[in-house]
């Protein structure tokens, strides 16, 4: 398949021994809404870590440079910055509030010493600039030290102010912001490969930004029929090639994913692929058409491959195949007989998140009861781990779980009825380049590495 | 799929959701009303199905005097998508007719009426998916048959929703399931009672132009009928013969049965036992029979829920139209209606025939509490007769306004 082997890196999930590296958050049982992480992303390098929480926060943690006299602290995870990215709005003409949950964080390719990166509720996006300050002027003629203005009539003498080293700081600050433009809830932003736009996707529609040009934003996927009566179906993610700055994808609510190229026309209603798979009619349900709803679409980093999630399976597909994916692997296959109390207490609703590693040889998703799953796609082996605080000693390798679908419960297994559905992994990000992956479970951050020979 | 909760709890557990979605933070969440739609919508034709045989099943306790291979021939089962020729059983439907005053008027009435509303339904949803969505097909087709083609091309409006002067309603002729300029959902309700061919004289409905269209959607429901004779027993339904109930209104359906595999050309009536003829609605809240009904009296008058009180505030009340004459008159009505009951009551079947006929009547108007100023209001606010709505099912499930 393409992608590049990564240096040094065995390919997948399997062959590794994953340990416990680093949690964050509070270890409480009782959780603040507010503190629940809602996306998780890291930036090209991989050496920050973005997470959004629904209380409208951004935490940036920076990995540490390895230390030759610490190598057991190989590129740990720290706080970087803090900062509120959104606040609760209140739409006046429609009496709505608009949370400030944050949806979704996008990195902007490095380009100087700053670092941006946008970030996305319901209804406004924003350009952040995440900069450090370790110089501070001092000796200013017009003020004294602490600020406060001087008195003109008493500078007597004038001096060139001089920079003196402080302690770091790091400084966010909204450089744009990017708002009214969507009338439903954004569910996803994708930065462009020219660097210069980005798109972002609501319920209906989906419109092109330039990254400099705020009050202007273009419409290129409407969905909108012209009589709600009729909806069918809503988009529910849509991504920007990696490679092909003209080319991105949307997934819908039905399963379905329409490829659209930019160049074709200035409206992309006309999608250029369309990938479905037929659907099984003898496993029709109540639930079918919730399950099959796409929560999640992304490319693989050589663009060939695109992978998208739904509530059981995550399918990898490949670009020049419409027909079906390439690849189905089963997340949670035992929950199909589960859907009824699923659905009554909405887990049937979650939103499940995928992430390719940077070889683009293993997948990664999540599940309940702070399981994730991997697959490696070569050796077609897949895994099932658990962050929890009890596998939270340093370095400590995570067995693999198995779930026990029904009947005799062996040994190490659990049962179906004893997974936790509060507990749900729903984001998760994979280093682009080491093994290194980052799952959110509920209000804490895990990461975790693979062993260190 | 095993699933412990039947249709009926299944509906109220959704429209539970979509009501409490209504108060949730962050503004109502449009795809996830769109899922629970979808569930509504599968579990009702569930519900439906289910409703019609155990009517159907007290209606033939009645007929004890009749001869019992014919009784055999009317338990019918839909099969996913089977027509069959109407001719096979030509001559037994045409002799129930004569039949109609040995059975039971108010069983006969029910079943007539739940059957011609299952009938609506379909035509709708064969309507609405005049190409082969796999899945929506799936589940559109599933719960009732694909009527033969004849039967589908013949979809005039009937009396009952003519309005009661007479005049056209909203100045055309009444179209059933005219998928031309309008969309399909506001004229749905004007094509509730399907009208009989052969008893056109019984009805002054005007004469409707056939029209290529719903030979259309009948032509495209045969590729997507066959798809599911999947879920066996999953979507079953029993359908009588309604020609037994003296139907004037009506077209056929044919249908088959999956476990003795006979096949029985059905005559559709219409639905008001779920409705008015409830003590619980009190939309026509008189109790009785609402008028226009497809009585074999003859259908006159249009049909609405709060006809009586309607008629006095405006004459032009009656409009059934894509464009409301504005939702006041009637919304406070209907937020009415839907204060008494709280989906949080235990799910009788008559109350959840009364949630989904009110919900079905102002869906749109329920999930948008507040209309997006910026867009056309959403149509059929408040306006329709709720056996009107249960019958647009393909419509109000998908009728999701967010804002």
């Amino acid at each position: 398949m393409a992608g590049a082997g990564g240096g040094g890196c065995p390919a997948g999930g399997n062959d590794l021994q994953w340990c416990f590296s680093q949690v964050k958050g509070a270890v409480d049982e009782d959780v603040a809404e507010a503190d629940i992480i809602s996306t998780v992303e890291f930036n090209y390098s991989g050496d920050l870590l973005a997470t959004g929480d629904k209380g409208g926060r951004v935490v940036i943690f920076q990995r540490e440079q390895e230390n030759k006299s610490r190598p057991h602290s190989r590129g740990e995870y720290n706080v970087y910055s803090t900062f509120q990215s959104h606040e609760p709005e209140f739409d006046y003409l429609k009496s709505l509030e608009i949370e400030e949950k944050i949806n979704k964080i996008r990195w902007l390719p490095q380009q100087n010493a700053a670092h941006f990166l946008l970030s996305t509720n319901d209804k406004t996006i924003k350009l952040w600039k995440i900069s450090e300050r370790d110089k501070r002027a001092e000796g200013y003629n017009l003020k004294d030290e602490d600020g406060r203005l001087r008195d003109p009539f008493r500078i007597t003498a004038l001096r060139v102010p001089i920079l003196k080293p402080m302690d770091l700081m790091v400084e966010a600050s909204p450089r744009r912001i990017f708002a009214n433009a969507h009338t439903y809830h954004i569910n996803s932003i994708s930065v462009n490969s020219d660097h210069e736009t980005y798109l972002s996707a609501d319920d209906l529609r989906i419109n092109l930004w330039h990254l400099e040009i705020t009050d202007r934003s273009f419409n290129i996927v409407d969905i909108k029929p012209a009589n709600m009566e009729e909806l069918t179906e809503v988009i529910t993610a849509a991504e920007l090639h990696p490679l092909q700055c003209n080319v991105f994808v949307y997934s819908s609510s039905k399963g379905t994913v329409r490829l659209c190229d930019m160049r074709a026309s200035a409206l992309c209603d006309r999608h250029a692929k369309f990938f479905e798979e037929p659907e099984d009619p003898s496993s029709r349900s109540f639930f079918s058409e919730i399950i099959s709803s796409i929560s999640d679409v992304k490319f693989s980093h050589s663009g060939r491959y695109m992978m998208t999630r739904d509530y059981l399976s995550v399918k990898v597909w490949d670009l020049n195949m419409e027909s079906r994916p390439v690849e189905t692997h089963q997340v949670h296959e035992y929950l199909r007989g589960k859907l009824c109390s699923l659905y009554e207490n909405d887990c049937v609703f979650d939103k499940f998140e995928c992430c390719w590693n940077g070889p683009d040889s293993a997948i990664m998703t999540g599940s309940y009861n702070n399981f994730f799953r991997m697959f490696d796609r070569n050796t077609r082996r897949d895994v099932t781990l658990e962050a929890s605080r009890e596998s939270s000693r340093p370095r400590a390798s995570l067995k693999p779980r198995r779930v026990c679908p029904g009947g005799r419960r062996k040994k190490d297994e659990i049962s179906v009825d004893s997974l936790d559905f509060n507990k749900k992994i729903l984001h998760t990000a994979w280093h682009p380049a080491d093994n290194v992956i980052a799952v959110a479970a509920t209000n804490n951050l895990y990461i975790f590495q693979d062993k260190v020979n | 799929m095993e699933c412990a909760l039947d249709a009926q709890s299944l509906i109220s557990i959704s429209l539970r959701k979509i009501h409490s979605s209504r108060t949730q933070r962050g503004g109502i969440k449009l795809h996830k009303n769109l899922l629970v739609s979808y569930v509504l919508r599968n579990a009702r034709q569930l519900y439906l199905s289910e409703r019609y045989a155990e009517l159907y099943r007290r209606q033939q306790q009645q007929q004890q005097q009749q001869p019992p291979h014919q009784q055999h021939q009317h338990l019918a089962y839909a099969a996913p998508g089977m027509p069959a020729s109407a001719a096979d059983f030509g001559p037994l439907q045409l002799g129930g007719c004569g039949e109609t005053e040995a059975r039971e008027p108010a069983a006969r009435h029910q079943l007539h009426q739940l059957h011609q509303l299952h009938q609506l339904h379909l035509q709708q949803q064969l309507h609405q998916h005049q190409h082969p969505a796999p899945r929506s097909c799936a589940a559109a087709t599933a719960g009732a048959p694909a009527g033969g083609t004849g039967a589908l091309s013949e979809l005039p409006g009937c009396a009952a929703l003519q309005p009661p002067h007479g005049a056209p309603h909203r100045g055309q002729p009444l179209e059933p399931l005219q998928p031309g300029p309008a969309p399909l959902p506001p004229p749905a309700p004007a094509a509730l009672c399907p009208r009989d061919p052969r008893a056109s004289g019984a009805c002054s409905a005007p004469s409707v132009p056939p029209g290529a269209t719903p030979q259309a959607a009948a032509a495209a429901s045969a590729p997507a009928s066959p798809a599911p004779a999947s879920s066996p027993g999953f979507y079953r339904v029993a359908y009588p013969a309604p020609s037994d109930f003296g139907v004037h209104c009506s077209s056929q359906t044919t249908v088959l049965d999956l476990d003795t595999h006979v096949v029985t050309t059905v005559e559709n009536g219409y639905l008001h036992q779920d409705c008015c003829a409830s003590a619980h609605c009190p939309c026509c809240g008189q109790g009785a029979p609402g008028p226009g009904l497809a009585s074999a009296a003859g259908c006159k008058r249009k049909y609405y829920p709060g006809q009586e009180e309607e008629e006095d505030d405006d004459e032009d009340g009656g409009d059934l139209g894509a464009e409301p004459p504005g939702g006041a008159p009637f919304a406070p009505c209907k937020r009415a209606r839907f204060e008494d009951f709280c989906p949080d009551s235990s799910p009788d079947a008559s109350n959840i025939s009364n949630l989904i006929s009110i919900f079905g009547s102002g869906f749109s108007g329920l999930v948008s509490r507040q209309p997006d100023s910026s867009e056309q209001p959403p149509p059929l606010n408040g306006q329709l007769c709720a056996k009107q709505a249960l019958a647009s099912l393909g419509a109000w499930t998908r009728a999701i306004v967010a804002f």
